[in-house]
């Protein structure tokens, strides 16, 4: 799933300077589940912004709605009779949702509450793990189920640099060479042939925002 | 900690509690005893005081704390400690100077000075003896200057000074100028080990854990470095994960120890500190200075339990414990008398609570077809439907005496009460936990159709249920009540400002008010027991737990993966004190082979399991066939057990002339070997090392009971033990007194100096660094045995199906180290024997029979009631992230991979709200704490204006 953090409050805190009323918009989907964005973050995230302010002097009123994705129009629906009374939108969903939400309201300042953080797996409550980077053309089959792209600090295709040592990366004796366990991995399964198989690199394709379309589907613009 | 235990016997309806009574005689048989009670006066009437305390705030007259170990003053008319229950105040004649100044203050009239020492008598089934242990007195050990030093103070002493309800309110400081110490030395087996000058021969089993847990907190206390040495012979911390903590204090904490027996204590009379003088492990003479010295005072039985006993015709051992056998270990010398804790041996909390389950499984066994006759049984009448009405809440402000009236304006309270939304009704009392007032609640409840009721006045820990009770009993959900605590948050703390303290309390009460607004009736699910008990073991525990069940009336399953019951147990001889294990087991077999009520399936394997507390389904792979079998059973005992170590080290399995104890006892048993000249044992064989840190408690023994039963065979034999520690705990000391007078040899080794063995056509050879010589030395050896430790039997299938937690080391966990030793977290599971931890055969035993015990509890109800306090899932806005999942400790919530949502079974909720706090959408409620109740209290609070 994606997966989020929040923003540093000071950061949040300045984004709003000089907004007196402002709709927080939660997502119930992927910065839920992450612990990011979801009911309860928006209303520990309002607390915090409403005693800030009123601290410093400058009151504001802040309220807050959490809708199931950010990332579907059926669901940010709901948001198009409430959002003319705010000056500004905080979106504490991921940045495709961020997005989204601004395309749909255009005359109003959407500002994010948190980082996207990457595509990652949930090891625990509250530890996540990145895996993934969408990068459009998955090696996995041939590296053993090891991600290259995401796992090795240089993203290499073809084996690893100069840096592997003793099964660990040159930037830190804690994070393992990618390439090592793709070896390790291919060996144990007798696969090991699967690694000289070499593969073009990358043609920058991910530099430009892509559009995906299910086999069978058509944009809606194709269907009328 | 001890005081939920202390207010759930307080209020049972079933235990009749009499205090400061003392049994004279007990006539009769089993079955029908009559006990003859001396029944001391009191002065205040138990049943009209309530415990305000303002007598003892009143009384002139002083007396020493003998709680606080007379660190302190209390007042003649007292109660020992704040928790006490009763929670009735006395009056101490002996420092009385009658004044009569308690009477006068009394408002609810309890003083009786007129009260005399009556005769009663009680006719019971059976008895449970536990008198209890008193600290060893050491002021006849002048050495050690205690009572002439005020620094140097007994460790009961110092576990008052570390309490906050003690003489210095939990800070550390020393009785002679109330300075923080700087370093504290603890010499150990004060009154105990010691043969010498005390005559008490046993180890007291607790001083080296409760020494290392004081040097723990004190450090904690301390507001800068607080040196902690701890002076011993022998550290043992057997007990279950107790070696982990020692490890945790030396190696993390900094506390040292040190192996020296102090021979002199002088007080260096400027500072007060204390010069401590003893040879150390070379036989080096040393000194060291300390800011005060704790003495580890041994358990001793007291003169009174002495003459108990005697009056009962108990029979006691020459250390004045009960006489007791080593398989039947609570039953004392007179049928139908038990007994458990301290008088029965030296024992742990832990130990002590499993005994005291034990004593009531078999007086409980005694009397089983009496079960259910002459018990007061509560009944509650059929709740009034308020499901249409507006709330109406009435508000019932105590004044405890003068304990809250004294500082809070009650009148101003109530009065402002009264102004609160929906409240239609208001009171105050002069106690509102008193008998009478609950009448008057009642009235109150039906005269104006109140349908939510507010206390103001203490703590709902104490007196929350009873409250709910009196709801209960006019036909109020229990539920749609609420507290304000006005005394312990409110009177007490802010005395010195009435005003504001008022003010607190109308904010409290406020708050109240608009949570019980919230409060709807909630639903108690009622659910039936099925009567079957499961055991899975078929050894020692196992079978002990199956027979006493099926003593109580219940059907057994008992199940054994092996072929033949016994367990480990087969492959053993004799205890320590020459008690027969094999003829014993056989008896157990038979007896459980012959007994109706017991379903035994051997060679059986649990392949799936399901359901909850008294209504579980297992199913097994019975025979060499494999045949299905599905058991519906409404309690679970775990009895898996455990082998011993099969070790890696020092040649085993490599040279024959290398065994094992169980071997060796073998070997002994058909007296093969007894021409050997030479026999060395090494301890701690896969135990306390890296790969098991913790002890496996038993092995000592097993190599004095070995090397007294070759020395017995053969006196010429030479045996050697190397140890790092001797831990035969309790009474078990005395044999290894008499290993020594026998000529067995004792070398302590370091645990980073581990002996060197080798293997010659002459003999084994063993390097070994001697503590005393301070040299390597080498010894030959025609045997040489090894100590190995126990491990638990590998029980991952079993554990993975029945989702039953282990720790670390592979054995089950129990529900609370110390007061549910045998109750597992899952409820309607125990847990008894080895599976639970090394013990020794006899502590299996009162395990199994206290396991037996708590599984009778619970299946001797038809139906059992649930909590309505459980956490709900809106299964509308879960989104399935699993936080619940992986964050319940009871492992109660799981996604349902038919249903497709998270469920929540509400038989297994324990209603500890860690769900509810955690769900990131709020999908997940906890009843009577849902986030509008308690987000309630906090508008009304801030509504207030602060």
């Amino acid at each position: 799933m994606i997966v989020a953090k929040r923003k540093p409050f000071d950061e949040i805190d300045n984004m709003l300077k000089g907004y007196k009323k402002v709709l927080n918009v939660g997502c119930g989907t992927c910065v839920a589940l992450c612990l990011a964005g979801g009911e309860k973050e928006v209303e520990i995230l309002n607390s915090e912004i409403d005693m800030a302010r009123k601290l410093a002097g400058d009151p504001i009123t802040i309220e807050g709605i959490t809708i199931e994705r950010q990332c579907d129009r059926e669901y940010l629906e709901a948001l198009d009779s409430k959002v003319e009374e705010y000056q500004a939108i905080l979106s504490m969903a991921c940045g495709v949702g961020v997005q989204f939400l601004a395309e749909r309201f255009p005359q109003i300042p959407v500002f994010p509450a948190v980082d996207t953080s990457g595509l990652s797996a949930n090891q625990a409550v509250g530890w996540y793990e990145e895996r993934c980077r969408a990068c459009s053309s998955c090696v996995l089959g041939l590296t053993g189920g090891i991600c290259p792209v995401t796992m090795c600090a240089k993203g290499l295709y073809n084996g690893p640099c100069g840096g592997t040592n003793q099964g660990s990366c040159e930037i830190d004796k804690n994070q393992p060479c990618a390439w090592y366990m793709i070896y390790e991995r291919l060996s144990n399964q007798g696969r090991l042939d699967n690694i000289l198989a070499i593969t073009p690199p990358m043609d920058w394709q991910n530099q430009v925002p892509r559009t995906l379309i299910q086999p069978g589907y058509k944009k809606p613009e194709d269907v009328s | 900690m001890i005081s939920p235990k202390l207010v759930e016997v307080g209020r049972h309806v079933n235990i009749d509690l009499i205090t400061n009574s003392e049994v004279q005689t007990v006539e009769g048989e089993p079955g029908s005893f009559t006990v003859t009670l001396a029944n001391y006066p009191r002065y205040i009437d138990l049943d009209v005081c309530t415990g305000c305390g303002d007598c003892a705030r009143h009384c002139p007259a002083f007396a020493i704390d003998d709680i606080n170990k007379g660190l302190n003053d209390r007042r003649a008319t007292y109660i020992e400690y704040a928790q006490a229950v009763p929670l009735a105040f006395a009056i101490d004649a002996e420092s009385c100077i009658g004044c009569g100044l308690c009477e006068n203050v009394c408002l609810a009239k309890a003083i009786r000075y007129d009260d005399t020492k009556q005769e009663s008598q009680i006719n019971v089934g059976s008895l449970i003896l536990s008198p209890g242990t008193k600290g060893f007195d050491p002021s006849g050990l002048d050495y050690l200057g205690f009572g002439k030093y005020p620094n140097v103070i007994t460790s009961e002493a110092f576990e008052r000074i570390l309490s906050a309800g003690g003489p210095y309110f939990g800070h550390v400081m020393r009785p002679l100028d109330r300075e923080e110490p700087k370093s504290i030395a603890w010499l150990q087996c004060i009154g105990s080990r010691d043969t010498n000058r005390c005559g008490n021969g046993y180890c007291s089993s607790v001083c080296c854990m409760y020494a290392v847990k004081e040097a723990m907190i004190a450090k904690e206390h301390i507001h800068g470095d607080l040196d902690c040495v701890i002076f011993n012979m022998d550290m043992r911390t057997f007990g279950k994960d107790y070696e982990k903590y020692f490890l945790r204090a030396r190696d993390k904490e900094g506390v040292r120890f040190e192996k020296a027996r102090v021979h002199t204590i002088n007080e260096i009379s400027e500072t007060g500190d204390l010069r401590l003088k003893y040879a150390d492990e070379s036989g080096k003479m040393n000194e060291a200075i300390f800011s005060m010295v704790v003495l580890s005072v041994g358990l001793t039985i007291p003169d009174s339990a002495v003459e108990l006993a005697k009056r009962l015709d108990i029979n006691l051992n020459n250390y004045n414990f009960a006489d007791t056998d080593t398989f039947a270990p609570v039953e004392t010398s007179r049928k139908g008398i038990y007994t458990c804790g301290v008088f029965q041996g030296p024992k742990d909390i832990p130990g002590s609570v499993i005994e005291a389950s034990a004593a009531a499984c078999l007086a409980g066994g005694d009397l089983s077809a009496a079960r259910g006759t002459d018990i007061t049984e509560v009944i509650i009448p059929d709740q009034v439907d308020i499901s249409d009405q507006e709330p109406r809440i009435g508000v019932f402000v105590c004044n405890c005496g003068i304990n809250i009236g004294g500082i809070v304006d009650v009148p101003d309270v109530q009065k402002y009460a009264g102004t609160l939304p929906d409240v239609v009704f208001t009171d105050s009392n002069l106690f509102t936990c008193s008998q009478d007032t609950q009448e008057k609640i009642k009235e109150k409840i039906k005269e104006h159709k109140l349908n939510r009721v507010v206390v103001a006045s203490c703590t709902p820990k104490t007196h929350e249920e009873m409250f709910m009770e009196t709801l209960e009993a006019c036909g109020l959900n229990r539920y749609l009540f609420e507290m304000a605590n006005i005394r312990n948050q409110d009177s007490w703390i802010h005395s010195k400002s009435p005003e504001l303290a008022t003010q607190k309390a109308k904010d409290l009460v406020r708050m109240a008010v608009a949570r019980a607004a919230t409060l709807y009736p909630l639903e108690e699910k009622i659910i039936s027991v099925n009567k079957r008990a499961l055991v899975i073991g078929g050894g020692i525990a196992g079978m002990n737990a199956a027979l006493n069940l099926a003593r109580q009336g219940f059907e057994v399953v008992l199940v054994e993966k092996k072929t033949r019951l016994g367990g480990m147990a087969r492959r053993l001889h004799n205890t320590i004190d020459g008690s027969d294990i094999q003829v014993y087991t056989k008896k157990l077999i038979d007896q459980v082979n012959s007994a109706k009520k017991i379903e035994v399936l051997t060679e059986s394997r649990v392949t799936g399991f399901g359901g909850y507390k008294g209504n579980f389904t297992t199913w097994f792979e019975v025979g060499s066939s494999l045949k299905k079998r599905k058991i519906d059973h409404g309690v679970i005992i775990v009895a898996t057990g455990a082998v011993e170590y099969q070790p890696t080290e020092y040649l085993y399995g490599e040279d024959e002339r290398v065994v094992t104890q169980v071997e060796l006892s073998d070997q002994l048993v058909k007296k093969a070997g007894v021409d050997h000249d030479s026999i060395i044992m090494i301890q701690c064989v896969g135990s306390r090392n890296e790969k098991m840190q913790e002890c496996s408690r038993i092995c000592c023994q097993a190599a004095v009971k070995n090397a007294l039963h070759i020395k017995k065979l053969n006196s010429d034999t030479q045996v050697y033990i190397l140890y790092r520690d001797i831990r035969t705990y309790g009474l078990m000391e005395d044999y290894y007194t008499e290993a020594r007078r026998q000529g067995v040899i004792f070398i302590r080794f370091e645990d980073d100096a581990e002996p060197q063995v080798t293997a010659t056509d002459d003999g084994i050879l063993v390097k070994v660094k001697d503590h005393i010589l301070q040299q390597e030395v080498e010894i030959r050896a025609d045997l040489l045995a090894l100590s190995a430790g126990m491990r638990p039997e590998n029980t991952d299938e079993l554990s993975g199906i029945m989702k039953l937690n282990r720790n670390l080391e592979g054995y089950f966990i129990e529900a609370h180290v110390k007061l549910r030793p045998v109750d597992m977290p899952g409820e309607g599971i125990f847990l008894c024997g080895t599976a639970h931890g090394p013990k020794l055969i006899s502590e299996t035993i009162s395990q199994a029979q206290a396991a037996a015990s708590r599984a009778t509890t619970f299946l001797a109800n038809s139906e059992i009631k649930l909590s309505a306090i459980t956490a709900k899932v809106d299964t509308e806005y879960c989104v399935k992230c699993l936080t619940c999942v992986r964050s319940c400790p009871f492992e109660v919530p799981v996604f349902n991979t038919h249903t497709r949502v998270i469920e929540i079974d509400e038989a297994m909720c324990h209603g500890c709200g860690i769900c509810a706090g955690i769900c990131p959408r709020e999908a997940i409620q906890l009843s009577f704490y849902e986030n509008d109740q308690i987000i309630s209290k906090i508008d009304a609070l801030f509504a207030g204006g602060m």
